[in-house]
């Protein structure tokens, strides 16, 4: 078995509407000099980049990674660019890992940026996810899209647009306490419930935010870290799991994923759980950063993620479990739904958890917390990448 | 080697040109994945994990991965894609059968041609801030390439032009019912012309990687091992890099070599698939490969040492001189020499090597030496 | 540093000409010329699949006989857009998936005849699980935009 895999340094922005100021190379060098900084690194010490980047349309650049190779510093080195849709910053993550665990490399960086809000039409750009033949011409979106998973979760669970609304209310408390998050404005149920509909059952407060900002991290091998007596967090688990692309194959008779759940993340933390040895994540987990862009979404999260049981999750929500003080507190940085930089946010899911456990978290951190976990999801639904962290 | 685990490629797809409608891509993806799959003896269920690489302005699709994974098998499984490169999927499935956490990995790419125009979906990739008004695009950013090789190195248009004779030949021995058919001309920029790019065409190919522990269990299994891997990337602006040199190809051979133990690489190998999007990449290839300096490069064309028969066949495929599939030519590179290595040809190649180049004037190179295993060889 | 800070507005504008294949060329043909619809049955999982594919991608097997399906089926999930978004239809409208009689997948497609003025009402009209029927346009070019649904409750 291969040896364990570190992480030495973390950068990311103050996530904001718009960066006019920078351009999109100019962001992801941003978030790379602060993990370099964090790491005590200079690109010399790099040998190799995992450029994370989901579609190119979103930046309006085609292979825009191309040139991110210098924001990176990656000239002569490895390089290579990971897309899984939303999934992408924790798949790039996981690329990362796989070049030090594979042996191949000591250090390796990972980063990336995006400015969701100079993308004019992101929606269209999503539209065209889906496939030409068939599912295209039809106005799907990824705010539809999971929209009508939430009304699979509230027609088998009962979940009702105030337990939506809480979960808004949460997350906004939470990102007021993280100087990085996008939304810090802390919001109430009743303001939620006023803002209007966007598609049913899901309102304009349910919805993540636009951001523009980058993510980057260094990781390195565990003979590395310990012959320089580094301080460092380590990835115990690492998992990936896919569904089926054709949302109407969640549903109807005999079909193994339900479009209500989040069948295929269960599955992706399955694997992780199995690598990192846990058997009852609700007593071995602390903390979770779980990919979540709108506040329906959250709870299936929870759930895949084995916090709770199927249904389960919005009575545990109310009851505050899920709260920072609560017992497994969820996105505490304030998650997706505050802050969506869509090529890095679910990198920044795995580096908020490595900051947890690493005691940095600041005013959001989870007193003692030890192990926690990470996931992101993108596609459709349809790609989910997991992660464990430990102290 | 540095690595945990040994990988190998035990299976191996190419459709390096697919004409007419009666499959969409979805529909070619499949039959492609089936193939690599038979190839290796496997059905899906032996599959571990997919790596796949796509372009999302050719394919008209965003996240252009989201369509494949069901095609390539991906529902229930762990599929990641590398957008960068056909390549960097190689790449990024050997490193974590590398890793010993995974036996198997499906390895997928493919090029289509529904997108008009296709050189405006290439021209896409040149920056908003200083690039996007210059007419850059693939074929234009190698025409570049060229003309700064024309103005350093003496006599090179002839040697460009033995090179394309050369691998068109060999095209036409290769993939006879293929080659020189496309329909999708292309307008060539000075000083390159017909004879030294190929129109684009449709393609995809697929791989089957496994772990050592998985071949020792098959032990009729062929397998090509790979002995060394190296992947580097050029700056981003054309204008920072000297166009007449590969510099990150070296970087990329020196890290293959390295783990691979070759010190000389003439005479390393038996076969050789480079990069030849335009002849001139193929000369570039020669010399930051270590198979002959440019001061060379007339002599080894005119003695025919990489000619069929020579001391060092390269591109017996015919390359993308004769077959563009643009987008995943770079793993058909691999996956050619993985052909022959597995001696799916009939005939006896123990080592070869393999250089595949993406990107703006080759600005990704990635090189792999493969070599056979000693098990399944008399099979 | 302090300087006017320029913006420049790019658009990309490419056009695709997708390959159907056999598989959904024949469904589109049946549907423009007869105003019918056809699912394609997994012969692994006996399931039969709308919209129809070649191959299923949950055993991986080419699929084999053509089933025909509906008109009547049952929602199985919608959404009521009321947000304007750039290429995307006007607001409102709604649209979701109907598991056909005689499929076993849902198959997209927009919902008419429900007044989406008041998103509650709208979306008890639509309840999961509401029996609808499939409606055919006069004209069919051919594409999933021939045909909608409509509740049976009215």
């Amino acid at each position: 078995m291969s040896a364990r895999v570190g992480i030495i340094g973390i950068g990311q922005s103050n996530f904001q509407a718009r960066r006019n100021d920078a351009s999109y190379p100019d962001l992801v060098r941003e978030a790379v000099t602060v993990a370099l900084g964090d790491a005590k690194l200079d690109f010399d010490g790099i040998e190799a980049v995992v450029y994370s980047l989901s579609p190119d349309a979103m930046v309006g650049i085609g292979n825009a990674e191309r040139i991110g190779v210098d924001a990176v510093g990656a000239r002569n080195k490895r390089f290579l660019r990971i897309n899984t849709g939303g999934a992408t910053g924790i798949s790039s993550v996981a690329a990362a890992y796989y070049h030090v665990a594979a042996g191949a490399c000591d250090v390796v960086l990972t980063a990336g940026a995006d400015k969701v809000g100079e993308c004019g039409d992101s929606q269209t750009v999503l539209n065209k996810i889906w496939d030409p033949t068939y599912e295209r011409q039809l106005p799907l979106g990824t705010i539809n899209m999971l929209a009508m998973s939430a009304v699979r979760y509230m027609d088998k669970y009962g979940m009702t647009e105030e337990d939506m609304a809480r979960v808004v209310v949460k997350n906004r408390m939470q990102a007021s306490k993280n100087p990085h998050a996008h939304l810090k404005k802390p919001t109430t149920v009743e303001e939620v419930f006023k803002s209007r509909y966007i598609s049913w059952p899901i309102k304009l407060f349910d919805c993540c935010p636009q951001s523009s900002g980058g993510c980057a991290m260094v990781l390195a091998s565990e003979r590395y870290i310990k012959e320089r007596n580094l301080d460092a967090v380590w990835i115990t688990g690492v998992g990936h799991c896919s569904e089926t692309y054709y949302i109407g194959d969640r549903m109807g008779t005999g079909y193994t994923a339900d479009h209500a759940d989040a069948y295929a993340l269960r599955g992706s933390f399955v694997r992780a759980f199995k690598m990192a040895g846990i058997t009852k994540p609700r007593d071995q987990v602390d903390v979770a950063e779980l990919y979540a862009p709108f506040s329906n979404t959250e709870f299936h999260s929870i759930e895949a993620a084995g916090l709770a049981e199927l249904g389960q999750s919005p009575a545990m929500l109310r009851e505050g479990q899920f709260q920072l003080g609560g017992k497994i507190p969820v996105n505490p940085s304030g998650g997706v739904l505050c802050t969506n930089a869509i090529a890095v946010t679910a990198m920044v899911r795995v580096a908020e958890i490595a900051l947890q456990v690493w005691d940095r978290a600041g005013g959001h951190q989870v007193a003692g917390a030890k192990r926690g976990i990470a996931s992101g999801n993108g596609g459709d639904h349809q790609f989910f990448g997991t992660m464990v962290v430990e102290a | 080697m540095p690595y945990v685990a040994r990988t190998g490629v035990v299976g191996v797809a190419i459709m390096p040109s697919v004409t007419g409608r009666e499959r969409s891509l979805e529909e070619l993806l499949y039959h492609v994945t089936q193939l690599a799959l038979r190839d290796a003896g496997m059905t899906i269920d032996d599959i571990d994990g997919i790596v796949v690489a796509s372009n999302d302005q050719l394919d008209g699709r965003a996240i252009s991965i989201m369509a494949a994974s069901a095609a390539v098998g991906g529902v229930d499984r762990d599929i990641l894609s590398t957008p960068s490169a056909g390549e960097h999927a190689f790449v990024m499935g050997a490193l974590r059968v590398a890793t010993g956490q995974y036996r198997t990995q499906l390895v997928v790419s493919w090029s289509p041609t529904e997108a008009a125009p296709f050189h405006e979906a290439q021209h896409l990739a040149a920056d908003p801030y200083y690039h996007r008004k210059l007419p850059l695009d693939e074929v234009s950013s190698h025409a570049l390439q060229a003309s700064a090789l024309l103005s350093s190195v003496p006599g090179v248009e002839a040697m460009a032009k033995k090179v394309a004779e050369k691998n068109r030949q060999n095209g036409r021995g290769a993939y006879p019912e293929q080659t020189g058919r496309s329909e999708n001309a292309i307008k060539v920029p000075w000083p390159l012309d017909a004879g030294m790019v190929s129109p684009p065409v449709t393609g995809a190919v697929a791989l089957v990687l496994a772990s050592e522990e998985y071949v020792n269990e098959h032990p009729d299994l062929p397998v090509a091992w790979i002995s060394g891997m190296g992947w580097a990337t050029e700056a981003a602006y054309l204008g920072d890099r000297d166009l007449a040199q590969a510099s990150s190809l070296a970087e990329a051979a020196r890290q293959a070599y390295g783990e691979a133990g070759i010190a000389d690489p003439v005479g390393a190998f038996e076969v050789a698939e480079v990069a030849d999007a335009t002849p001139y990449q193929e000369l570039l290839a020669y010399e930051a490969l270590g198979l002959a300096p440019r001061a060379e490069w007339g002599a080894r064309l005119d003695d025919g040492t990489f000619g069929p028969g020579g001391k060092l066949p390269v591109n017996l495929s015919g390359g993308a001189l004769s077959l563009n599939p643009v987008y995943c030519t770079g793993l058909i590179r691999i996956a050619e020499i993985a052909r022959r290595v597995l001696g799916r040809d009939g005939a006896n190649t123990r080592t070869g090597l393999a250089h595949a180049a993406s990107g703006f004037a080759m600005q990704y190179n990635t090189v792999v030496v493969l070599r056979r295993g000693e098990q399944g060889a008399a099979a | 540093m302090s300087t006017e800070l320029l913006m420049r507005q790019e658009t990309w504008n490419i056009t695709y000409t997708h390959a159907l294949g056999e598989t959904a060329s024949w469904f589109y043909v049946q549907l423009r010329d007869h105003a019918k619809l056809y699912g394609k049955r997994d012969a692994k999982s006996g399931r039969v699949l709308i919209p129809p594919r070649s191959f299923s991608d949950q055993t991986l097997e080419p699929t084999t006989d053509w089933v025909e399906v509906g008109p009547g089926g049952v929602i199985e999930t919608f959404s009521i857009v009321y947000e304007e978004f750039n290429g995307l239809p006007p607001p409102p409208y709604a649209f979701g998936y109907v598991k056909l009689d005689g499929a076993d997948t849902a198959i997209g497609g927009y919902f008419k005849g429900v007044d989406l003025s008041d998103p509650k009402a709208a979306s008890a009209k639509l309840k999961i699980g509401t029996r609808v029927t499939t409606k055919f346009a006069e004209k069919r070019a051919g594409d999933v935009l021939d045909f909608w649904f409509e509740s049976d409750a009215g």
